[in-house]
């Protein structure tokens, strides 16, 4: 093949950069709005009043020129200021109340306690890729996590128990350039949000914001887009 | 116009450089078959810390942290402690390496696997503790670690791919930037193939590593007595696919089974005639099952959480084997209860590379109930069914017949009868279960299932 003949397609480059920019804009702010409920959430059979939100798995890295670089500490920082802002935004907004998590302290006696969690939280790491293959299938009901879900032994009370995944990127100075120059994905936080009824498993909602930005200082953003996030669950006082 | 021409050549040659001078000594290096007498002394002692190592050393510090905040460390403390001594007889006398403090810790993970950070924590899984057969296995892969700490391979590494990384993005911001023409056409190709060379090198490098790590490790069992042939063995026993999930890359951070084999035999050499007799080995079996016996209980709790029904059947049977107890027999009824109508091995259609990764694609998709719908629906499903159901129900009743008979069989045996319809069955060994163990855990969830079939 004469490699002149891919010329054309060359001199076409700012056009496909500006139009994939265009796309990315446009999938990333339908994902904002993605939000799917289970039929008996939707139909209002059950609602959700109050909430256990369990520790929250974020990771974010740093990207350089030389690669990502973990950032453990910050990645905590961020889970927490994540958890946080997930209680106050369903207060604020939907009238539910978080209840405490599980208190799991490292000493030997409560050891069971604490793989009780760490067991559950890894069953919904299972999970999560399925529900992300064909998220639509919560609106099915075809999600669930099983009545394992009551050996948590949480408050009677609680009506669901929120879990939070989240990877993201912050980039160095050299890379932000670089991007701007070359192009490659800007810095973001992605966050996986799933809401499971607390007596039968059922996952009863999912969402995945996205933000665009630095996660690791973007608090404000942070609070919208979660705000947007939980924009289809049905406040309390609706009832 | 020629001034352009220059440019644009000058550019293509430059191009050509930065990619075969890095690519190149590397992936040769690969190829090369280093004599294996020549290995570098356990210690790596021309290394000294940069700024970047120390970033490295405190994420590692904050790993530890989170693993075991996250429960996924075992609090066993029997189970660390024997795993500790073995550790610790396998590191040098006196030795003292900077920045570095040895910890050895089980993760509560039913994958079998073991990996150190470099301020000298060594990770072995449940998976792996459960899966050897004896401690000289397991002394073989604390060595193998341990060389991975004292060679400081994680910053080397670390160091490696940061240099390549930096190069793929300046031959990304090259080809980018190529100008218009034939030349900048060569340059775009050079420049978009590049990069999948340099991810190649990367895995070139690990698998350099790992070699060394291997003959090290061997070095370092033969100082601490242990028989260096049983490297060979636990590496045969992680080549063992039960789950159908090993599926082969074209790239891998290991060297191949059959590679590793070879070279390490022609490491031992003459010291390969120190085997340990069966009679010896059997013995250590015995010894090690007896150390490790409640962490190979709770890593079948952890491959039924995982979906790995398999393997779970696969270690439970093992424990049988080394003594058929009340609790052990538990464990093997739950393996199979849970196993429900898959096939307890997979054929040997299903072990090849591509039905593994069709496996894979439709685990990433299916649900666990929807995979035992769909194999309920197949005759070989119903009938794996049936066989499963009755092994369970028999090993459950054996189970409760043996002495000190454990109150979970009658939660297990609940859990089939309600599977099979059998509803009043069902209640009676619950509520017999709820009598026996009045504070478990999952007392409210038995209570609501209770419930639900007096309701039904």
């Amino acid at each position: 093949m004469d490699l002149t003949q891919l010329l054309p397609v060359l001199k076409l480059r700012p056009l496909i950069f500006a139009l994939t920019t265009l796309l990315l804009t446009t999938v990333a702010s339908q994902s904002i709005q993605a939000q799917f409920l289970h039929p008996k959430l939707q139909s209002k059979e059950t609602t959700i009043r109050n909430v256990v939100v369990l520790p929250a798995k974020v990771n974010v890295v740093r990207d350089s020129m030389k690669g990502p670089e973990g950032m453990a500490a910050e990645s905590e920082e961020l889970s927490a200021r994540v958890e946080k802002v997930i209680s106050e935004v369903l207060l604020k907004q939907k009238q539910v109340t978080t209840l405490p998590a599980p208190q799991v302290t490292t000493t030997a006696s409560d050891a069971q306690k604490q793989y009780g969690v760490a067991d559950f939280q890894t069953k919904f790491d299972e999970l999560l890729p399925k529900i992300m293959k064909k998220r639509s299938d919560v609106k099915k009901a075809r999600f669930s996590m099983g009545d394992e879900v009551l050996e948590l032994n949480l408050e009677k009370h609680a009506d669901a128990i929120i879990f939070i995944r989240g990877e993201g990127k912050k980039l160095t100075g050299g890379k932000t350039a670089f991007t701007l120059l070359v192009g490659g994905v800007p810095a973001y936080l992605r966050l996986q949000i799933g809401i499971v009824d607390a007596r039968n498993g059922d996952v009863l909602l999912y969402t995945d914001p996205i933000l665009a930005g630095d996660p690791t200082t973007a608090v404000e953003r942070l609070r919208k887009t979660l705000e947007k996030g939980f924009k289809k669950l049905p406040a309390v006082r609706a009832k | 116009m020629f001034l352009n021409k220059l440019r644009n050549l000058m550019i293509a040659a430059l191009c050509c450089c930065v990619v075969f001078t890095t690519v190149g000594p590397v992936a040769l290096a690969q190829k090369k078959t280093a004599p294996v007498e020549e290995t570098p002394p356990p210690l790596n002692e021309q290394f000294k810390f940069g700024e970047v190592d120390l970033e490295v050393l405190e994420q590692s510090d904050l790993l530890d942290l989170r693993f075991k905040r996250d429960g996924l460390v075992l609090a066993d403390k029997a189970a660390n402690d024997y795993l500790s001594g073995i550790g610790r007889s396998l590191i040098p006398k006196g030795l003292a390496i900077e920045k570095v403090s040895w910890r050895f810790r089980m993760l509560r993970d039913p994958q079998p696997n073991a990996f150190a950070l470099p301020n000298g924590s060594i990770y072995v899984t449940t998976g792996l503790m459960t899966l050897i057969d004896n401690e000289s296995q397991l002394a073989a892969i604390i060595a193998h670690e341990l060389t991975h700490v004292m060679r400081r391979h994680t910053y080397l590494q670390n160091r490696s791919n940061r240099k390549k990384f930096l190069t793929m993005n300046i031959m990304s911001a090259v080809g980018s930037y190529a100008p218009l023409s034939m030349v900048g056409a060569v340059i775009t190709i050079v420049t978009t193939v590049a990069p999948l060379i340099m991810f190649a090198t990367m895995f070139g490098y690990s698998r350099d590593l790992e070699r060394e790590a291997d003959l090290k490790g061997i070095d370092l069992m033969v100082s601490a007595e242990y028989p260096p042939e049983e490297l060979i063995q636990v590496m045969k026993l992680l080549d063992k696919d039960i789950e159908g999930e090993n599926v082969r890359l074209f790239y891998n951070d290991h060297p191949s089974l059959d590679e590793r084999i070879k070279y390490l035999s022609s490491y031992l050499g003459a010291r390969a005639g120190r085997v340990t007799t069966q009679m010896e080995l059997h013995r250590e079996r015995k010894a090690y099952f007896q150390n490790v016996l409640p962490v190979m209980r709770h890593d079948i709790q952890l491959s039924i959480n995982a979906g790995r029904f398999r393997s779970a059947v696969y270690l439970a049977q093992r424990l049988v084997d080394f003594r058929p107890d009340s609790e052990n027999l538990f464990w093997l009824a739950e393996a199979y209860r849970t196993l429900g109508p898959r096939a307890p091995q997979l054929s040997d259609r299903e072990l090849t590379n591509s039905a593994k990764k069709d496996a894979s694609k439709k685990r990433q998709k299916r649900t666990i109930e929807e995979e035992e719908r769909d194999l309920l629906a197949t005759a070989a499903g119903k009938e794996n069914w049936q066989q499963h159901q009755q092994k369970a129900e028999e090993l459950y009743l054996r189970a409760l017949n043996a002495e000190n008979p454990l109150p979970a069989s009658h939660r297990g045996l609940a859990m089939l009868y309600e599977k099979l319809g059998r509803a009043n069955d069902a209640v009676v060994e619950y509520q017999k279960y709820i009598d026996l163990s009045p504070s478990s855990t999952d007392r409210e969830r038995i209570l609501r299932r209770i419930e639900g079939l007096r309701r039904n």
